[in-house]
């Protein structure tokens, strides 16, 4: 918390007016000491009392369900190569469930491994856990190596990518461009074409990046490559970013084919919350609660309609963020942020987390959140720190009605 | 997708890597919880049913489910696997553990295993520290989340593979009493650099300072009720800022800060004036209130600004609160002898006293100006 920590945060408007007098509260001095005490007493959840232990459960009960793919041992695997292969299942069982104990399993066998056994492709791994936990100058670091001392082109451009990413993500994109035009002539493509786009897009030119990238998408015509789904999410992102409507079938196109990308499906569930669409929303978090992006959206559009479920998943939401309070490492600040803004309505609380979550991660839902709370909680400070960043970027987005 | 081809394997693990970066998302990280009660000599132990089953096989059918009949008959397992990763320790050495109770219970992501026991440490002494080592080698992120109850302070921590033993001993950990102490010492530091507060202080407390001669009597009033009046004049501010201030940092009342720096800068002018033009009256304590009231949403955003979620708020806002007050109060044995000094000269009322009003009034209205811009 760096941007935050300083600037001092305002508050909602709640339509009261600054009381100069209350008359009827005049003169009773006792009774406020009353009111003073009652407001201490205020219950307030320090880690809640825990839930009765249930001696008495029924034998047939289900009571947890198993993922597969979990270390059966704490033996090391036999070679790099299984290794490689065992923590690349993690991380993509991490990745499409959003469940960050396979991150736990997976840098536990990364702390067992010994330095002098790893590998360029180890290291590539090691580098992308490292960003999904947000670590991102580790990640920098084991892909900057990659990327100076090893001699495996496969290897090479998976760095180059992950690294190129990253910067986008953080908002540097100068560095993400320079990483994505070595790509393109490293490896020309659809992936590297959008790797430009999403970065042109970002820096101002979001309409040419759209066009080209959606007439480079026309000419490859290869529809069932994995180019292809990479760049029609990209255009799904710029789309967006334009206000076009185009950009729900370009998600929709990459959902069909892989229902577990959690990144495609939060933007699309996003996009349906922003235009009033709030069944879509309802239908595209089913039964995805566990995910903590997806259930504070699907209970902001529970609320949006009165859903009777509200209240039940507000709560299992905030008893989840505050385990994670507890724990002291909030990983998902947006989420938190978010369900703080639109669901706690504590703007001063989720500008201070959208404002810590910007230091490090810039993707336009991001800026989107860091600018409704700053306005939300009148931060002056704060909204002119995004705006400017947003000057110096060239960078405008149809989700940032705020902005002129 | 999923073609043999070297060039488009290479770009499926692209693919599977590449968006991994930009979503926040995530079920839980694994956590046990353990809830230490050092006055019971007792301990709670929750552990997730699976993450149990990373360590033993608990699913006998292997249908990936976990039923009450699997997780009863392993009972005996769960806890001695939960007994060798535990230790508490008193002064003299280890303490024993004696379950009392053994089921499951939920928390926020399904169900775990919950065992009580009862603590039997060396010569009836009290725990001291507790040890942890469960999942560690398996699960980098795995963390024991730690509830200390002793008494009625409750205290949190959390142990880690870097961090695998907790002090439960009171005073140690920062608890209720460190958040209170610090949370005073950042209300008397708030109040003295918080140049508003001081100067609105000044203006209040010049009449009493001045007090002159009240029609019938023989000469100008003593110390006595100077006293009295002054009294009266920081309680009421006190009571007012403490009621906003609580209304505020509880979420119960939200005012813009902007509009509310505005009129405080307000209050300051306008209380000066009434020094010399009495448009309120001459009840300073009224306009003490008042004005108190707002300056205590004032004191609600710098609060606000501290905590942030903080759990024990009601712990930080009474220290907070009785910081600005010990604050003031400090201003007011150092500043009010002197100016009950200065005013046995008549250059204090003549020319001072009017000097301080202006040039308060005068920075106040500069700052009303500055800050109603801003909105």
């Amino acid at each position: 918390m760096t941007c935050c920590g300083n600037a001092s945060l305002r508050r909602i408007h709640t339509g009261l007016s600054p009381a100069l007098f209350f008359p009827a509260l005049r003169g009773r001095a006792f009774s406020f000491w009353i009111g003073l005490v009652s407001l201490m007493a205020w219950p307030i959840p320090v880690a809640a009392a825990p839930a009765p232990i249930q001696t008495n459960f029924a034998d047939e009960a289900i009571l947890a369900r198993l993922p597969d793919a979990v270390p059966r041992s704490t033996r090391l695997p036999p070679s790099a190569a299984a290794m490689a292969e065992e923590v690349q299942a993690l991380i993509d069982q991490a990745r499409g469930s959003g469940d960050p104990r396979f991150l736990g399993y997976a840098e536990r066998r990364f702390q067992q491994w010994p330095d002098d056994a790893m590998t360029d492709r180890l290291r590539v791994l090691r580098a992308t856990l490292a960003q999904s936990l947000h670590r991102f100058d580790e990640a920098r670091q084991d892909l900057a190596e990659v990327l100076n001392r090893s001699a495996d082109r496969r290897q090479r451009i998976q760095a180059r990518l992950t690294l190129a990413n990253l910067e986008t993500v953080q908002g540097r994109y100068h560095q993400a461009r320079a990483h994505c035009q070595r790509l393109s002539t490293e490896f020309p493509g659809l992936i590297a074409a959008s790797c430009l786009a999403q970065v042109d897009a970002r820096s101002g030119a979001t309409r040419a990046a759209y066009d080209r990238l959606a007439n480079q998408l026309a000419a490859a015509g290869n529809t069932g490559s994995a180019g292809y789904l990479w760049a029609r999410g990209t255009l799904g992102d710029i789309a967006a970013q334009l206000g076009l409507a185009s950009a729900e079938a370009h998600w929709q196109a990459v959902l069909a084919s892989s229902p577990t990308d959690l990144y495609t499906r939060t933007q699309l569930a996003d996009w349906y919350l922003r235009n009033g669409q709030v069944q879509s929303v309802m239908a595209l978090t089913l039964g995805y609660e566990q995910v903590d992006a997806l259930a504070v959206l699907r209970v902001i559009a529970m609320r949006r309609t009165g859903h009777p479920d509200q209240d039940g998943l507000a709560n299992r939401i905030r008893e989840r963020f505050e385990e994670a309070q507890w724990r002291g490492a909030l990983l998902h600040k947006r989420d938190f942020a978010r369900f703080q803004l639109a669901i706690e309505e504590r703007p001063d609380i989720a500008l201070r987390h959208a404002m810590a979550n910007w230091e490090t991660q810039r993707e336009p839902l991001d800026t989107a959140l860091a600018l409704r709370a700053a306005i939300a909680a009148d931060d002056q400070a704060a909204v002119r720190t995004l705006r400017n960043w947003l000057e110096q970027t060239g960078q405008s987005d149809a989700r940032y009605p705020e902005l002129p | 997708m999923s073609r043999s081809a070297p060039c488009m394997r290479l770009i499926a693990a692209v693919l599977l890597m590449f968006p991994l970066a930009t979503p926040a998302l995530a079920h839980k990280a694994s956590d046990s919880f353990l809830y230490v009660d050092t006055g019971q000599s007792e301990l709670r132990i929750d552990v997730a049913l699976r993450d149990l089953a990373l360590l033993m096989p608990l699913d006998r059918n292997g249908d990936q489910q976990l039923s009450g009949r699997e997780v009863r008959a392993q009972r005996a397992v769960i806890t001695r696997t939960l007994e060798e990763a535990v230790t508490v320790a008193s002064a003299s050495g280890s303490c024993s553990l004696t379950g009392t109770d053994w089921g499951i219970s939920t928390h926020s992501d399904g169900h775990y295993s919950a065992a009580r026991y009862r603590l039997g440490c060396p010569n009836g002494e009290a725990p001291q520290t507790l040890s942890y080592t469960l999942l560690f080698d398996r699960d980098s992120l795995h963390r024991g989340l730690v509830r200390i109850d002793s008494g009625d302070r409750h205290t949190l921590a959390v142990l880690s593979p870097a961090e695998r033993t907790v002090n439960l001993l009171p005073g140690t950990a920062p608890g209720a009493w460190g958040i209170f102490t610090t949370f005073l010492y950042e209300g008397v530091i708030h109040l003295l650099i918080g140049l508003d507060h001081i100067l609105f202080l000044l203006v209040l407390v010049l009449p009493a300072s001045l007090m002159s001669a009240s029609p019938g009597s023989t000469g100008p009033p003593g110390l006595r009720p100077r006293l009295i009046q002054l009294a009266g004049i920081v309680t009421a501010f006190t009571l007012a800022h403490s009621v906003t201030l609580a209304l505020a940092a509880l979420g119960i009342v939200r005012l813009p800060v902007a509009w509310i720096e505005t009129v405080i800068a307000l209050s300051i002018a306008l209380a000066a004036l009434n020094v010399v033009w009495p448009v309120f009256g001459r009840k300073t304590w009224r306009l003490a209130f008042a004005f108190g009231l707002v300056h205590g949403f004032g004191f609600a955003s710098v609060l606000g600004d501290l905590t942030g979620g903080e759990a024990n708020l009601a712990v930080a806002l009474a220290g907070f609160n009785l910081g600005v007050e010990v604050g003031q109060l400090g201003l007011l044995v150092l500043g009010f002898p002197m100016l009950y000094l200065l005013a046995r000269f008549r250059l204090y009322q003549r020319a001072l006293v009017p000097a301080v009003l202006a040039g308060v009034g005068g920075i106040s209205l500069l700052w009303v100006i500055e800050r109603a811009a801003s909105i």
